[in-house]
């Protein structure tokens, strides 16, 4: 009964060519649009997410509340300083406290200046290495800092670049706030705008040229255990909260794992992508009221094929089946074609946003259960759009169809 | 003329007699109008309520910024200006008066709650320029003034929106950073819930409470002498500002900006947004006027018989393919009406959560005649593109098999 029912559905859909074509038009604009955008959505989310270079999840990352969006501890009330560290060093279960700070400076080379960012790197050896290991840098070219350099910097990629004139290359000199550092190094080209241009340099030599004293950005804790990291978070919270003679609820300093801090932009991202979505999905519901509008026409058209049926035994739910195969058939067709090309649309999207700006790793993932949940739910879209035009045609007097 | 009118009563009637049908297509039309509707009249309130910000603020007014921010101003960078800046830029020929401002991040206190909020301070010396343009204009209370000391002008957050559990005002006294100080001022509404979050102190009370800025400035503000070239002025400014920074071209450290090249950027941003999400309530318009053509088709199969008739007694090619194109351009126009109207209550009630629940009178919405005119003239012309096919199917109906044919 049930494939019987299918071919004779698919049958009829075939009968009203240009019609139907027209109608599964309607579903698929509107299922491709809504693939497309949540596609790039969920692409630029990793893109920007990724820009908050992934940190491992056994470190937390201690800050002062801020005021305006910005880098983490910009526009902080007041700094972290050498007491806050000294003070989560003592905490057990804390392996290494690491001192960040990222701020910018004036770079010149060739006598033409810029402003960007730069970075300390620590300068006890394990320090450095959990920096290294947690922004995981790699280097294209020259060597990386060690404890024992003084004056000396290493270059984000977009350095090797002309943008200054001339080449840079390892062991030219530049002037950072007009001091002299000599080129160790160039990073390899990273998926973030901000390692893509930074300038790394040894601590003392970022406090010494910004004249920064005893304060910090950001200090990142390295747990000795990862398992004990939620613990290890609220004895942190305690300590700090009974040094700064602070209640519960008053904090001006926050502790978050890695995962926590990108959560407030991924809601924000989620809300956009939600919106966009929501704008999309508003041309899924004009193609599912053209299926609607196809269904009654149909069963007006096929009154007196619905009369004979009935004559000939069908029943009531077999013509509310049938129906509502067909225009489930219009969604399925229009959705699947959908799903392609909305992805196709996503690729070509997102490839050519990568290529405009340089340095967003902005690639689309095949998000398998999505794509067949598109398909699904035009299915769905099809099969509601096709209830009342269905049951109008499952409840038609035979007698009076045939007379028509 | 007649005869135009005579196509659009034929038409009309034959809408009529399909009616369902006519909702269902013409339901599709309007929901896509609406949010079509929608989205223009909230960019172009948004559009012009930034414009009028920027009007208050004069166009004989330009802004100096350091370089290397991390963020927007106050954010720390390499760069800050000094007091020595400040006479140099007096002196230049053609400035008018100039003021400046330096921000900081606090810790405020009140009644034991503790908030987060942006502290500017301001020299009280200078604040005419302020006084201008409106940015700084009391609700309750005072406005500070030269001499003042320990007092603020609070934001209108902290009296409508309640930042503390208690609405704060005139004479309440507000902890900053340790220090106490008394509230002179509520300030007017900007409509931009950060703005109206700051408390504004004077300089000297700034620097006391903020030892680690410095003597940092944050950003100046110069005014131009009245019908003096602002940009002639600002390259005077320039140069000036070049020598005593010891800067040229190639390694300047800060950057002159006029309210023309600001209101540009933002209009450039809020234009791509607004044409983004516009494409994409498109692409619904797009499906809707294809329903039209469904609809319109299965008419033209449906009628046959009737454009054979037509056709038989006289009715030329171009009849029949007016007829059926106004029908199709009717269903659009009908669509479009209803669409507007939806998208005005739609638009209204938008407004109305913003402002009286976000206290965000900037997203107001505007919808001047000519946008609702060109809209159902738009939602029209849709309709007959969407039946030009349909019709044409018509016009290739020959009388003499149409009539045959049953």
């Amino acid at each position: 009964m049930k494939p019987r029912l299918i071919v004779l559905a698919s049958k009829n859909i075939r009968n009203r060519g240009v019609r139907s074509w027209l109608t599964m038009i309607g579903i698929f604009i509107g299922i491709a649009a809504v693939v497309a955008l949540i596609s790039m959505g969920q692409g630029l989310q990793a893109a920007v997410t990724g820009q908050f270079a992934a940190l491992d999840p056994d470190k937390l990352i201690v800050t002062n509340v801020d005021t305006l969006f910005g880098p983490p501890g910009s526009t902080a009330v007041k700094k972290l300083n050498e007491h806050d560290k000294e003070l989560i060093e003592s905490v057990n279960g804390v392996d290494i406290v690491v001192q960040r700070l990222i701020r910018t400076a004036s770079f010149e080379y060739n006598d033409k200046t810029d402003f960007k960012f730069v970075a300390n790197i620590p300068q006890e050896k394990e320090a450095i290495q959990v920096v290294y290991d947690a922004l995981n840098l790699e280097l294209e070219k020259g060597r990386l800092l060690d404890e024992n350099d003084r004056r000396k910097v290493i270059l984000g990629h977009d350095y090797m670049s002309d943008d200054f004139g001339k080449p840079l290359r390892v062991g030219k000199k530049v002037i950072i706030q007009r001091e002299e550092f000599e080129v160790i190094g160039f990073l390899k080209k990273a998926s973030t705008f901000t390692l893509n241009g930074i300038i790394i340099m040894p601590d003392e030599d970022l406090r010494d040229i910004l004249d920064i004293g005893d304060e910090f950005d950001i200090l990142v804790v390295q747990v000795k255990d990862m398992d004990k990291l939620s613990d290890v978070k609220d004895i942190l919270e305690k300590k700090i909260r009974r040094d700064r003679d602070l209640d519960e609820g008053e904090d001006d300093f926050s502790i978050q794992t890695p995962q926590q801090g990108i959560q407030t932009i991924n809601t924000i991202l989620d809300t956009i992508n939600l919106v966009i979505a929501g704008i999309a999905a508003i041309s899924l519901l004009v193609g599912g009221i053209g299926i609607t509008n196809t269904m009654y026409t149909s069963v007006v058209e096929r009154i007196r094929e619905i009369g004979i049926m009935k004559s000939v035994g069908a029943r009531n739910s077999d013509i509310l089946t049938l129906f509502l195969a067909e225009s489930a058939l219009l969604g399925l067709v229009g959705g699947i074609i959908g799903v392609i090309i909305g992805l196709a649309l996503a690729y070509a999207a997102a490839s050519g946003i990568s290529a405009a700006f340089g340095g967003l790793d902005f690639s689309i993932s095949l998000n398998v259960p999505f794509l067949i949940f598109a398909a699904l739910f035009s299915v769905f879209v099809g099969m509601i759009s096709g209830v009342f035009p269905a049951l109008q045609a499952s409840k038609l007097n035979p007698v009076d169809a045939l007379r028509s | 003329m007649d005869k135009l009118k005579q196509y659009f009563k034929i038409s009309l009637r034959n809408l009529k007699r399909k009616r369902l049908r006519s909702w269902l297509t013409m339901i599709g039309i309007f929901i896509s109008i609406a949010t079509i509707f929608v989205l223009i009249s909230l960019s172009l309130g948004l559009d012009t309520s930034i414009k009028e910000q920027f009007k208050k603020l004069g166009s004989d007014k330009f802004f100096i910024d350091p370089r290397g921010q991390l963020a927007g101003p106050g954010t720390g960078g390499a760069v800050t200006f000094t007091e020595k800046d400040i006479r140099t830029i007096e002196k230049v020929s053609g400035v008018k008066d100039l003021s400046y401002f330096v921000m900081g991040s606090a810790k405020i206190e009140k009644d034991d709650q503790v908030r987060y909020a942006n502290v500017v301070g301001i020299p009280l010396d200078r604040t005419n320029l302020w006084a201008e343009t409106g940015f700084i204009d009391a609700e309750f209370g005072k406005i500070l003034k030269k001499g003042d000391s320990g007092k603020i002008d609070i934001g209108s957050q902290y009296y409508h929106n309640d930042v503390f559990e208690d609405s704060v005002m005139v004479g309440d006294k507000i902890v900053i950073q340790g220090k106490s100080f008394k509230v002179k001022s509520n300030l007017k509404t900007l409509g931009n819930p950060t703005d109206d979050k700051v408390i504004y102190m004077s300089v000297k009370d700034f620097r006391e409470t903020f030892p680690d800025k410095g003597e940092d400035i944050d950003q100046i503000t110069v005014q131009v002498n009245e019908g003096a070239d602002i940009n002639r002025i600002a390259e005077k400014v320039k140069k000036k500002l070049d020598d005593v920074r010891d800067v040229d071209e190639d390694s300047r450290d800060y950057r002159i900006s006029t309210p023309e090249e600001l209101l540009a950027t933002i209009g450039n941003i809020l234009n791509i947004i607004a044409g983004f999400l516009l494409g994409v309530a498109g692409i619904s318009l797009l499906v809707g006027g294809i329903g039209i053509t469904n609809t319109m088709y299965t008419s033209v199969l449906e009628r046959r018989k009737e454009i054979g008739i037509l056709k038989s007694v006289g009715a030329k090619n171009s009849d029949v393919l007016a007829i059926f194109t106004i029908e199709a351009g009717l269903l659009g126009l009908v669509g479009g009406i209803i669409g507007v109207i939806i998208g005005i209550i739609f638009s209204k009630g938008l407004e109305f959560i913003a402002v009286n629940m976000l206290a965000a009178s900037i997203l107001q919405v505007s919808m001047p005649l000519y946008l609702i005119v060109g809209v159902l003239l738009f939602s029209f012309l849709v309709g007959c593109f969407s039946g030009l096919w349909p019709s044409w199917q018509a016009v290739k109906v020959s009388p003499v098999d149409a009539l045959r044919y049953e």
